[in-house]
């Protein structure tokens, strides 16, 4: 392996920088979307369903702690033919394009691919063509391409990183660093603010109400009420009163 | 909230999930700062190859050992099982490792 | 509890809010107390944590009824965040106080004419028809309200307690059922309808009542609520017309029920050998059950 010898000054004036530019971009990209954000503001309909739906699937989920009675009034009133709330209940789709959304998007945008494309393009052009450093273990020719973006030089060594590479290494190792130091659900790791707009406002209601209720609906109507508690005598003296066993078998005789 | 989990006996037991959420959060962040630190004491040492990777693995098993000896013999009360702690964001914390080994290691030992 | 104020600076204060706040206390006795020893003259040095620490303090001044010192908090509140809707809500929680009950439920009006998905206004409407004593109007406001707010668990708690104080009780187990199915391990909702079904009385609701009084005490085994109503239940059933051999299975739980109860009574008691007290106590409260004509 051939040693390469680099002038110190690279470290200083390259290195360096890029690690610390990656880093507060991050950070500042956390603060400007929070103060850019909106609070979103939900409709009352909206409000309503998610709730609803809550409500529906805590009864199937815990259902089996009520009576009979009380399970089976809970089901008829999401789910009974005419009068159930699922049946009854017909909501217009969401605009898909309304405004607000869109403003939300163009913010998106704004603060997850504009630094991105901008930051990234920036230390390509202002650090281009400079070898920073060497990963301290072996790399096969297969990686070559992809640690030494901007330099192409057949006869280095797999293991020496670009500049550019060294930035998108940056990218992303610090995502970890930055849950340490800006606590958890922050802004600044894009690519998980990518996936959540890909999947869209998770948190609220489902965009089509109508097939969400209608899968709720579905999830209800094959849910069958099995008693949680029917054995509950026994398994009370038994779990809680372990040592009464006996005590258990005299009542039960 | 709360859940509920079916172990092998068929025996239900029931957490709280908001404070099993807590716990592993509160191990993630001391993984991340172990991952961190190891990672830039193995720059600074100048390990090279497969050192620098077994050193990751004995530091992310010594912290295994760390938070189970914290939490003793009471470790059901605080997480669901031992195994996860131990395998948990495995590779995160590996990229955040090679980060700071090639950053301390670049700083020290290339120049 | 009962604290030093000479020992005490400031940031200790700020710390023990941060606390009661975290934990949901509302001490406003002691917190009154101790904003006026200490915080009220540093309360600027608090940064942002000071508009939670007003309203902590202003919510215990309704409490305590120091009303001057709720309306300084407001009106620091409403200078640095004016037209906002919890301020306003504050004040009309203070026209409430001072018992001007048209005028507070005016402003709660206004407050959800601007943003109607707000839930704590209604609330608040609800709780002034509560304070007016106009039970059944509350009833009617909170039934509508948890139509759209349907998990609400707070409401349904309330509701409960509206339906318990009007007798109605197959409403009011309704609403704890369903905070049962939002808490199903709290030993507390399960002992709770258990007393509801043992008071609706019949034979189904004890057996009902039994079953929920074991879950309880399965959750929980120091549970004594429960394991003395495990006990009426029992011999609740023992003195039924039920089947010869459920009335036998049901004495002997009784027996034993109340056994323990009388172990872990005196186990836990700080009252050193209290055998008799309790043994008179068992007298006075067994001749309480209910008796089967």
């Amino acid at each position: 392996m051939t040693e390469l010898l680099i002038d110190p000054n690279i470290r200083v004036w390259v290195f360096l920088p890029i690690v610390l530019i990656t880093f507060f971009v991050g950070v500042i990209r956390h603060y400007v979307s929070v103060l850019i954000s909106s609070q979103k503001k939900a409709e009352i309909t909206q409000i309503q369903d998610s709730q609803a739906m809550i409500r529906a699937r805590l009864l199937r989920e815990n259902g089996k702690y009520l009576t009979p009675h009380s399970f089976a009034m809970r089901k008829n009133f999401f789910n009974h033919e005419e009068t159930g709330y699922f049946k009854t209940q017909k909501r217009a789709p969401v605009a898909q394009n309304s405004t607000a959304m869109l403003t939300d998007m163009v913010k998106g945008n704004f603060i997850n691919v504009l630094p991105m494309v901008i930051i990234g393009g920036w230390i390509n052009w202002m650090f281009s063509g400079f070898v920073t450093t060497k990963v301290p273990f072996p790399l096969t020719l297969r990686f070559k391409p992809m640690l030494q973006r901007g330099v192409e030089l057949a006869s280095l060594d797999a293991a020496w990183v670009s500049s550019a590479s060294w930035y998108f290494l940056n990218v992303f190792g610090l995502r970890s660093i930055y849950t340490l130091v800006l606590g958890e659900n922050n802004q600044a790791d894009q690519t998980q603010a990518q996936a959540d707009a890909m999947t869209g406002a998770a948190m609220t209601m489902p965009q089509d109400p109508k097939a969400a209720f209608k899968a709720e609906w579905e999830a209800l109507e094959i849910t069958e009420y099995h008693s949680a508690l029917k054995n509950v005598e026994k398994d009370m003296l038994h779990h809680a009163f372990g040592s009464d066993v006996s005590i258990e078998n005299s009542i039960r005789q | 909230m709360s859940g509920r989990l079916t172990t092998k006996t068929g025996e239900i037991v029931a957490y709280s999930e908001a404070a099993i959420r807590g716990n592993i959060s509160a191990v993630e962040y001391c993984r991340t700062s172990m991952a961190a630190l190891s990672g830039c004491a193995a720059g600074i040492l100048g390990l090279n190859g497969l050192l620098g990777f077994l050193f990751y693995f004995l530091s992310v098993f010594v912290l295994w050992l760390l938070v189970l000896a914290k939490s003793g013999t009471q470790w059901r009360k605080f997480f669901i099982n031992r195994q996860s702690l131990l395998t948990n964001n495995f590779m995160g914390g590996l990229c955040t490792y090679v980060l700071f080994w090639t950053f301390l290691y670049g700083m020290v030992h290339v120049y | 509890m009962s604290y030093n104020f000479k020992e005490m600076c400031w940031k200790d204060v700020r710390d023990q809010f941060r606390k009661w706040r975290e934990d949901n206390e509302r001490r406003s006795d002691e917190v009154i107390q101790l904003w006026e020893a200490l915080l009220e003259n540093h309360v600027q040095k608090t940064g942002n944590e000071r508009h939670l620490i007003l309203e902590q303090v202003l919510i215990a001044g309704f409490d305590t009824s120091r009303l001057d010192i709720a309306g300084k908090c407001i009106e620091t509140l409403s200078i640095e965040f004016p037209e906002s809707m919890r301020v306003m809500k504050f004040e009309a929680m203070r026209l409430e106080a001072l018992q001007m009950y048209e005028e507070a439920t005016d402003l709660l009006d206004e407050i959800i004419s601007k943003d109607e998905t707000n839930a704590a206004p209604r609330k608040r409407k609800i709780a002034i028809l509560k304070a007016r004593g106009m039970r059944s109007e509350a009833i009617k406001d909170l039934s509508e309200y948890l139509k759209t707010f349907m998990s609400d668990q707070e409401a349904w708690h309330e509701l409960c307690g509206l339906y318990l104080a009007e007798g109605d009780y197959s409403k009011a187990v309704f609403c704890m059922e369903e905070l049962l199915l939002h808490n199903p391990h709290s030993h507390l909702i399960h002992q709770r309808i258990a007393e509801i079904r043992y008071t609706m009385g019949g034979m189904e609701n004890v057996e009902i009542a039994r079953i929920y009084y074991s879950q309880a005490l399965k959750l929980n085994p120091n549970n004594l609520r429960a394991l003395y109503g495990l006990y009426l239940c029992c011999s609740y059933i023992t003195n039924s017309r039920a089947l010869g051999s459920k009335r036998k299975e049901a004495q002997k739980m009784a027996q034993w029920a109340l056994e323990t109860a009388g172990v872990r009574t005196i186990s836990s008691s700080k009252i050193p050998s209290n055998d008799k007290l309790v043994s008179s106590l068992e007298c006075a409260l067994g001749s309480l059950d209910i008796k089967s004509n």
